[in-house]
């Protein structure tokens, strides 16, 4: 069996760790995720599944244990690696969206290019918004936008550097059944073609969508299931439609 | 390439918050505003300075009757008595370059009267050379004559100030002043000079045949000066050498005293002058400093707001891979494109105000790249300043952090 993709390895996180009001957000949770997994991160809120996000996503560091990404430790790099893995290895998906506001669509597609070396922002953002069919929406604000289009939005964005990892905190928490399912198609259809997501949710009929489902209370794994039936987003949403024609 | 994109996301939120970005160049404009109406004012005062240096003569010289140090043969307040007008026609004679010299003597605040009026002016005894010399010749009337000079004619030539003090409107031409108690009829009116490199009226003065100046109203045998007007304003020092031998040849002063005289250069006249202005214009320089000080600020405390409101979109390029030292650089560019573009923006309403104010008050106003470089130069300095702090603070900011507020 090949290594895997993200390797959690006894990780702890402790906020405000010696402080007065110490919070154990994780405790020694330990985990393995291999290339083209599909996997929910479950819990209510405040049950830790946030802060694991961050930390595999590189945006924080634990307290102790180790995360290791495609074998490098993430513990050993500095501020300026990490925003390079950041960048080029991971895409990011927020229950906000978290666009710029006043700002097109292409540019907030743009924003991650703007970091890298890479050459023909434009043409790479159109292409990537047109990929998650909004090629007609190029010149838009967000005010504009719908949410469901705003959160495709955001997929482009996380998308546009082609990273191998997706990291989706809570993606469809502000959206409507419809655009839910819309969201939830557009990630297995990433997964489908190699990437890794990982997803972050409370919600159990979104978590059904995935191909695992690791639950996490108060700080710790409680379970790890594969979920041998995925339900389809895409057949989900032709249902909708045929149900919306009828009425 | 980075740089080029950074800068444009900068670009960006500069023209998508009009207001904010309105309200920190604002304070820039006030402050180059300012700086470009003073440098101008003091270039303007630097040019007045350099117009009366001409009035001096550029290539001409003053000898006058004045030690330059105040020991030895002189006591002080003491009348030097041995510059003659002999000493005049023998360095006419003798140094080539010298194409003409115009001896004089006069005396200041001499009450001149006529009719029922009176004012003050400096009596000036000089030669008909006085006309060549000074490159300077009456508007009405006629100059003094060798003929006036032979025969210690009581006639005069009068400045504009003396004339308007004395005449107001009518014409003075065959009237007859009184200096002191002696009758002179008028002959002429001198053009207009203006301010004299020290700052005195020149054209409060009246002139009289230099031999009727001797004997009629001071009764002595000396001048007081001579102007030494040369054909070229080059090896000037080498001619003030050879007038300084002549001199003191004539004057027979031993090696090892000082000279009875002084030579006046055009530069020294010129440096005198901008010294007077050069000081004026650093405490009005200092004054606009301050002006862009105060704009500086401003910039810096809005940038802080802006930084605090930001926090989700600092947190967001974080995120998506911005570093430490890209997130300094995006502010420091919002802060001093904005400061530049204020800058660029007050030397343009600078430039206009100062033809305004030139216009309006006759004052010399000099616009000039010097004043557009300045204000270039200190307005992207205050950016850079007042953007530094802001934008380290932004820097530090931790992408989880930020994004959650």
């Amino acid at each position: 069996m090949n290594e895997a993709l993200i390797k959690v390895e006894n990780v702890s996180k402790i906020y405000n760790k010696g402080g007065g009001s110490e919070v154990i957000a994780l405790d020694n949770v330990s985990l393995e995720v291999f290339r083209g997994e599909f996997v929910a991160l479950m819990g209510a809120s405040g049950s830790g599944k946030s802060s694991l996000l961050n930390l595999i996503g590189c945006l924080d560091k634990a307290t102790s244990g180790n995360i290791l990404l495609n074998g490098t430790n993430t513990r050993e790099l500095g501020d300026e690696e990490m925003a390079r893995i950041r960048n080029s290895k991971i895409g990011f998906v927020f229950q906000s969206f978290n666009l710029l506001p006043r700002t097109t669509a292409r540019e907030n597609v743009e924003l991650p290019l703007v970091y890298s070396d890479k050459r023909g922002i434009s043409r790479l953002a159109q292409e990537a918004l047109e990929a998650v069919g909004l090629g007609a929406r190029l010149h838009h604000f967000p005010a504009q936008l719908s949410g469901g289009e705003q959160q495709r939005v955001a997929i482009a964005r996380a998308l546009i550097n082609d990273p191998e990892i997706i990291l989706a905190d809570e993606p469809t928490g502000n959206l409507d059944l419809r655009s839910s399912y819309e969201i939830m198609a557009i990630l297995q259809k990433l997964n489908s073609q190699g990437r890794t997501v990982i997803l972050v949710t409370h919600e159990q009929d979104v978590a059904e969508h995935t191909k695992r489902i690791i639950r996490i209370l108060d700080g710790a794994m409680v379970s790890d299931e594969i979920n041998t039936a995925p339900r389809k987003a895409e057949s989900e949403l032709n249902k909708l439609t045929a149900k919306e024609v009828r009425t | 390439m980075i740089f080029l994109r950074i800068a444009t996301s900068a670009g960006r939120v500069i023209i998508r918050n009009k207001l904010r970005s309105a309200l920190m160049m604002l304070g820039v404009v006030i402050g180059i505003i300012a700086l470009t109406l003073v440098v101008s004012a003091a270039l303007g005062a630097r040019q007045r300075v350099m117009e009366r240096v001409k009035k001096f003569g550029l290539d001409s010289l003053m000898v006058t009757a004045v030690s330059g140090v105040q020991s030895g043969r002189q006591a002080p307040g003491q009348q030097i008595t041995s510059l003659k007008i002999e000493d005049a026609k023998a360095l006419l004679e003798e140094i080539e370059d010298i194409t003409g010299v115009a001896p004089f003597n006069r005396r200041a605040q001499s009450e001149i009267i006529f009719m029922d009026r009176a004012t003050t002016s400096t009596v000036f005894g000089v030669t008909p050379e006085w006309v060549p010399v000074w490159d300077w010749d009456v508007k009405s009337g006629e100059f003094l004559t060798e003929q006036d000079m032979e025969k210690f004619d009581r006639v005069a030539v009068i400045g504009e100030s003396t004339r308007f003090e004395l005449f107001k409107d009518s014409n003075p031409i065959g009237e007859t002043i009184r200096i002191g108690n002696v009758p002179f009829i008028i002959k002429g009116v001198m053009a207009e000079k203006g301010i004299s490199p020290g700052g005195g009226d020149m054209d409060n003065r009246v002139y009289i045949p230099l031999t009727t100046f001797m004997r009629r109203i001071a009764n002595v045998d000396y001048i007081f000066g001579i102007k030494v007007r040369l054909n070229t304003a080059r090896n000037m020092e080498k001619t003030a050498e050879s007038i300084s031998a002549i001199l003191r040849e004539r004057h027979r002063i031993p090696r090892d005293l000082p000279d009875d005289f002084s030579i006046r250069l055009p530069d020294e006249v010129k440096e005198m002058a901008e010294k007077v202005s050069g000081t004026f214009s650093m405490l009005l320089i200092l004054v606009a400093s301050i002006a862009l000080l105060a704009g500086g600020v401003v910039v810096s405390s809005i940038m802080l707001i802006s930084v605090n409101e930001r926090r989700r979109e600092i947190g967001l390029r974080k995120t998506l891979g911005a570093r430490r030292s890209q997130i300094l650089l995006q502010f420091l560019l919002e802060s001093t494109m904005i400061t530049l573009s204020g800058g660029v923006l007050g030397i343009i309403i600078g430039y206009f105000g100062a033809r305004i104010i030139s216009a309006l008050t006759g004052l010399p106003a000099v616009i000039s790249w010097q004043s557009f470089i300045l204000g270039v130069l200190f307005s992207g300095l205050v950016g850079l300043l007042a953007g530094l702090q802001p934008a380290r603070k932004a820097a530090s900011l931790e992408p989880v952090e930020s994004l959650r507020a």
